[in-house]
């Protein structure tokens, strides 16, 4: 078991090790001088000198990854060129609407997808496992931001049942930035409920052809308990993984999503900095999230190890 | 039907009947021709050209003039619909081709040579860590808004989930009997790899592609709508949702038909890559 | 000079229609949107509206224009005594002005604030050719003695972009600035890049007596916060307009009239409001020929373009004289290369003159003013069907007015301007703002109209800078628009001007 947990880790500092180095490297394919850049046509050679030596980009290359993993390492992701900020600093003060929209597109996207998933296994191949499977795949045929676009337009605009777009203003509660969030968060959720209900189904499906659950039915165990009881509770592992999968995809949403509905997240942070070519905020933003993303996995990858005695590793 | 009965049914070994069960596989492709062969004789059959600014007649509804109106600039909707769908298809072929190639080669690596499965597998998960809009917006910040540089994002984004597909189906293959004979006898490993691996997987290859193709036409559409797309010259069904956006009450079919062609392109597309899935062979498929 | 009618008109119906009814109370904040985060808040380091908008409630400046656009003394007591030969302005201070961090102003932070101006501001780098000194002559005076007459001068002083703001002399050695301590009716509280800027009422300020007068006179204050909301996009500024989520929404697109009309806040109607303009750059590239600039301006359609941008003609006019009627300075001298549908034959016929070599014509534009990239799309189309071949540099605003100011990156930027109230302050008639034209044409003109006292013999004289720029082309010139705000119904005491101030501004209940 431990040798198991001892693996698992070790494999998770590798990836986060080539993550950080993929960053790195895709931030130096950057053409042109950042110092440059940063200071504007107006700056004179000095000037641009002065700055790249503060800068560190002066130095040979594997220098300044090393220097690179030991800010990293410290918390230390660089200077915003725009915001005159850290670019730690920026993308927390930015992480609450993007954190709570990722929850509630999750929370629906779970809502809808697992009963749907289990009664679409269960009905396998009747009118309405049919019905539910075309459907989900319409719906994971829609952009998102499309989608988001017709709430927007029916629900906001011509119902005004909700704010269109914003985070209220500075001083709004609680509860009137959650309102804001509301039609995003079903654009997104009800595009991911068709991924997550499709892997439940095949899950379900997996697990109720399996041997232990025709002998529980055999043994003439009533049948809600087998769906629950049984298979419900081993397909979870899987089901498990696909809602950390997508979390990541969820975080694409919600780059466009935020954008659609002016959110000021993480995602639309992301879109501006690319736009303005705030390259910092680009690196900053890149390893954060694929380095949740790997803590996530990571994390679930345990949950495996703890609920399945069969995996090893 | 009792649940029983349900669980035990056979899978269908027929091949025909195996489609039958799935007409919508069938839909899929068609539609999927129909767009494909629409946008390729756009030049020919588009009643406008796409660039033509008529600006007098913005705006206008859907009419017998303009089947599906004029955008804001007043150039045809139907037109660019179709343009842009050439666009759209051709830079979804290219991720396919790109990636395909990319996670062709670290998938047999991973798979083939147990020592280069460790590391090659590290760096699939590594690359798979990053959100793919994150990812290609990242890339093409960097890199420069261009059709090419585009291709080259998303190629590189979706090349890992290839890879692992075509890992999986290596490992299994790997184990056969006869390709461990052809080891046995010194064949060299390429020769193995494209002799005996390859053709095997295929299979598996060609329903992920389809999935990368869908993929990879949201994710451009993506792209193209938030502006760190190809260049805003290129008519693309992103872009022009994007400027749909801004005329949500007063012209709604800008947003609404480019929208409705992605749908159907991406529908068309998964309903092919499950039919795909279930004909070719439902053994070595998987869902993920 | 004459200022349009219709907007005093709206003004004294806004007041009055009020004013007195009501009490105007104390109290209250308001989230004014805008269209973006500001590149900087040091109003002499930036020419932009946004920058000015934002930081005239913070920092003042000797002058500023009343209600017709004269100019009309804020730090200065008084309209400043001009020596005969108009080479001398002594300008007398107004005592016991506090800045936001306690300390008096005296003459000795003016003379340092007007020699930071000269240096970093592009107006101040410009005006600082024709000043040979500046001086304080006691605690509460201030000399600025000229090479030659220059008539500018005042107006210069008065203006909020590139303004010569009173700052501490302890900070005039900033570049950047970095303390942003003014004199003004509001203090800077807080700055959150991309989220908000707040503004809180400065106690201490020591407004003019008596009532408003346009930018001058009293300052009331009403208001205990300003907060300015970036939102850059403008459907969003729409919908929280409609929505009601701000006090007040700049630059909205004119297309969402009838929108607004239908929502919680109010549209209010700037007319006319100002002129969209190309920008050419004669110094490098393809436009550093005549011929060429010729050429785009034959090809150009106003009409189209200005559809294009504005939706409905109730918004726009095809005009061709730099002012419209009801000023002063209009005239149509000049006018003739103007063509409202543009003239492809004469344009092809130029562009082969001019021997052109294919090489691609770069546009450079911002989808945050919308109105600007519909046209350079319009603009685009008519340019090719002329033979150019064109590039489009889209990028934010922000990172365009950074990448103007340097000659190599660009052929035509486009931008915008209200009508100004004294004609040399418009970006071309600055050697030195991008674009970079210079000529013995426009400076003969342009000096000659400058050193004219007299305002009648003045506007004859504009007609020759008129007939110059229609002659050299540094600049296109689209047509007249209107621009579309909108405000909260509780939010009174906004005058609509192209740079709308909140000091009197006030909410009802």
């Amino acid at each position: 078991m431990l040798r198991s947990i001892a693996n698992r880790i070790l494999g998770m500092l590798v990836v986060m090790a080539l993550v950080l180095t993929i960053v790195f490297i895709i931030v130096r394919l950057t053409p042109g001088d950042p110092a440059a850049i940063m200071l504007g046509p107006d700056a004179t050679a000095a000037d641009v000198a002065e700055l790249r030596h503060r800068l560190g980009l002066d130095a040979p290359v594997p220098q300044q990854f090393l220097t690179y993993i030991i800010g990293v390492l410290h918390g230390d992701l660089g200077q915003s060129i725009f915001l005159n900020q850290p670019v730690g600093q920026a993308l927390l003060q930015r992480a609450e609407p993007t954190f709570f929209l990722t929850v509630f597109s999750l929370v629906i996207a779970v809502v809808i997808a697992l009963p749907v998933g289990v009664l679409s296994a269960y009905y396998r191949d009747t009118a309405f496992d049919q019905a539910m499977t075309t459907i989900a795949m319409f719906a994971a045929s829609i952009p998102s931001f499309w989608l988001g676009l017709v709430l927007m337009q029916i629900f906001a605009v011509q119902l005004g049942w909700f704010d269109t777009s914003g985070y209220g203003g500075p001083g709004a509660s609680f509860a009137e930035r959650m309102q804001h969030l509301v039609l995003p968060a079903v654009a997104l959720g009800l595009i991911s409920s068709a991924l997550i209900t499709r892997f439940t189904r095949a899950s379900m499906l997996d697990v109720l052809n399996d041997d232990y659950v025709r002998t529980a039915r055999s043994k003439g165990m009533d049948e809600w308990r087998v769906v629950v009881r049984h298979a419900l509770k081993n397909a979870l592992i899987p089901i498990l993984t696909v809602i950390g999968l997508t979390a990541a995809l969820l975080i694409s949403g919600a780059i466009v999503t935020e954008t659609v509905f002016g959110l000021p997240g993480v995602g639309s942070l992301i879109v501006s900095a690319v736009l303005r070519r705030d390259y910092p905020v680009i690196q900053g933003a890149l390893l954060v999230v694929a380095g949740l993303y790997v803590l996530v996995n990571f994390i679930i990858d345990m949950a495996y190890l703890a609920i399945d005695p069969r995996v090893r590793y | 039907m009792t649940a029983v009965a349900e669980t035990t049914m056979a899978r269908e070994p027929n091949i025909v009947l195996r489609l039958a069960r799935r007409p919508t596989a069938l839909i899929g492709m068609i539609v999927l021709v129909l767009m494909i062969l629409l946008s390729v004789l756009a030049p020919y059959i588009s009643p406008y050209d796409p660039a033509k600014l008529m600006v007098r007649a913005r705006l206008t509804a859907p009419g017998a003039e303009h089947f599906f109106g004029t955008d804001d600039l007043g150039r045809d909707v139907l037109t660019r619909v179709l343009y842009s769908g050439r666009t759209s298809l051709l830079v979804g072929v290219a991720v396919v081709i790109f990636s395909s190639v990319i996670g062709v080669i670290l998938g047999l690596m991973a798979g083939f040579e147990r020592k280069l499965d460790p590391p090659v597998s590290r760096l699939i998960d590594a690359m798979m860590a990053f959100p793919d809009i994150l990812l290609a917006i990242a890339l093409v910040a960097v890199l420069g808004p261009s059709a090419i540089n585009v291709v080259i994002a998303l190629g590189i984004v979706y090349a890992p989930r290839l890879a692992r597909v075509v890992r999986a189906s290596t490992l299994v293959i790997r184990e056969l009997p006869y390709v461990e004979a052809a080891r046995a006898l010194a064949v060299p490993t390429p020769v193995i790899l494209v002799r005996h691996v390859l053709r095997n997987v295929t299979s598996p290859l060609l329903v992920q592609a389809t999935f990368i193709f869908a993929n990879a036409i949201l994710a451009e559409a993506g792209l193209s709508f938030l502006g760190v797309g190809i260049s805003p010259d290129i008519p693309t069904w992103g872009t022009m949702i994007s400027v749909g956006r801004q005329y949500l009450e007063q012209a709604p079919w800008i947003m609404w038909f480019p929208g409705g062609a992605i749908i159907i392109t991406v529908l068309s597309l998964q309903l092919v890559g499950d039919g795909l899935r279930d004909f070719l062979d439902p053994r070595l498929a998987k869902d993920i | 000079m004459k200022r349009m009618h219709l907007v005093l008109a709206t003004a004294i119906a806004l007041l009055s229609a009020n004013g007195l009814a009501l009490a105007q109370e104390k109290g209250g904040v308001i989230d004014v949107a805008t269209v973006g985060e500001p590149p900087t808040l040091d109003p002499m380091a930036s020419t932009a509206d946004l920058v000015g908008i934002i930081t005239q409630n913070i920092f003042e400046t000797l002058y500023t224009f009343d209600a017709n656009w004269n100019t009309t003394p804020l730090l200065a007591a008084a309209l400043p005594d001009i020596s005969s030969d108009g080479m001398t302005y002594t300008i007398p201070l107004r005592q016991g002005i506090k800045f936001h961090d306690g300390e008096t102003m005296t003459s000795a932070d003016v003379v340092a604030s007007l020699e930071r101006w000269e240096k970093v501001a592009t107006r101040g780098k410009q005006t600082a050719e024709v000043i040979s000194g500046i001086e304080a002559k006691d605690d509460n005076t201030v000399v600025i003695t000229l090479k030659k007459p220059y008539a500018p001068l005042l107006p210069l002083l008065s203006l909020n972009n590139a303004a010569a703001i009173i700052i501490p002399a302890k900070n005039a050695g900033q570049d950047p600035l970095t303390d942003f301590i003014g004199t003004g009716p509001y203090k800077l509280e807080e700055r959150v890049a991309d989220q908000y800027i707040r503004l809180t009422r400065f106690d201490d300020y020591q407004s003019l007596p008596g009532e408003p007068n346009g930018y001058g006179g009293a300052r009331k204050q009403y208001l205990d916060e300003i907060r300015f909301v970036p939102v850059p996009d403008p459907n969003t500024r729409v919908e929280g307009a409609v929505a009601g989520q701000f006090a007040y929404a700049d630059s909205l697109p004119v297309e969402s009239y009838s929108k607004i009309e239908g929502g919680k806040d109010k549209p209010v109607v700037l007319k006319p409001f100002g002129w969209p303009v190309f920008v050419m750059n004669t110094k490098e590239g393809l436009n550093s020929n005549l011929k060429i600039r010729q050429a785009i301006q034959a090809a150009l359609a106003p009409n189209d373009m200005l559809l294009a941008a504005f939706g409905s003609e109730d918004f726009f006019a095809a005009n061709a004289d730099y002012y419209p009627e009801g000023y002063i300075w209009h005239t149509d001298a000049g006018t003739e290369p103007y063509k409202p549908d543009g003239d492809t034959e004469a344009a092809k016929k130029l562009l082969a003159d001019a021997g052109y070599d294919g090489s691609p014509l770069r546009i450079l534009t911002s989808r945050q003013y919308e109105f600007h990239y519909k046209m350079a799309q319009v603009a685009q189309a008519y340019l090719e069907a002329a033979g150019f071949k064109v590039e489009m540099i889209v990028v934010d605003w922000a990172t365009l007015t950074q990448q103007r100011t340097d000659p190599a990156k660009w052929d035509i930027y486009i931008t915008h301007s209200p009508f100004l109230p004294e004609p040399s302050l418009t970006g071309i008639m600055n050697d030195s703002s991008p674009g970079w034209w210079v000529s013995d044409a426009k400076h003969k003109a342009l000096d000659a109209f400058n050193a004219e006292s007299d305002p009648q013999k003045r506007a004859k004289l504009f007609e020759d800078v008129q007939k110059v720029i229609y002659a050299e082309v540094p600049a296109i010139k689209i047509g007249d628009f209107n621009a579309l705000a909108a405000q909260a119904p509780n939010l009174e005491g906004v005058t609509p001007a192209p740079w709308p101030y909140f000091w009197n501004a006030y909410l009802t209940k």
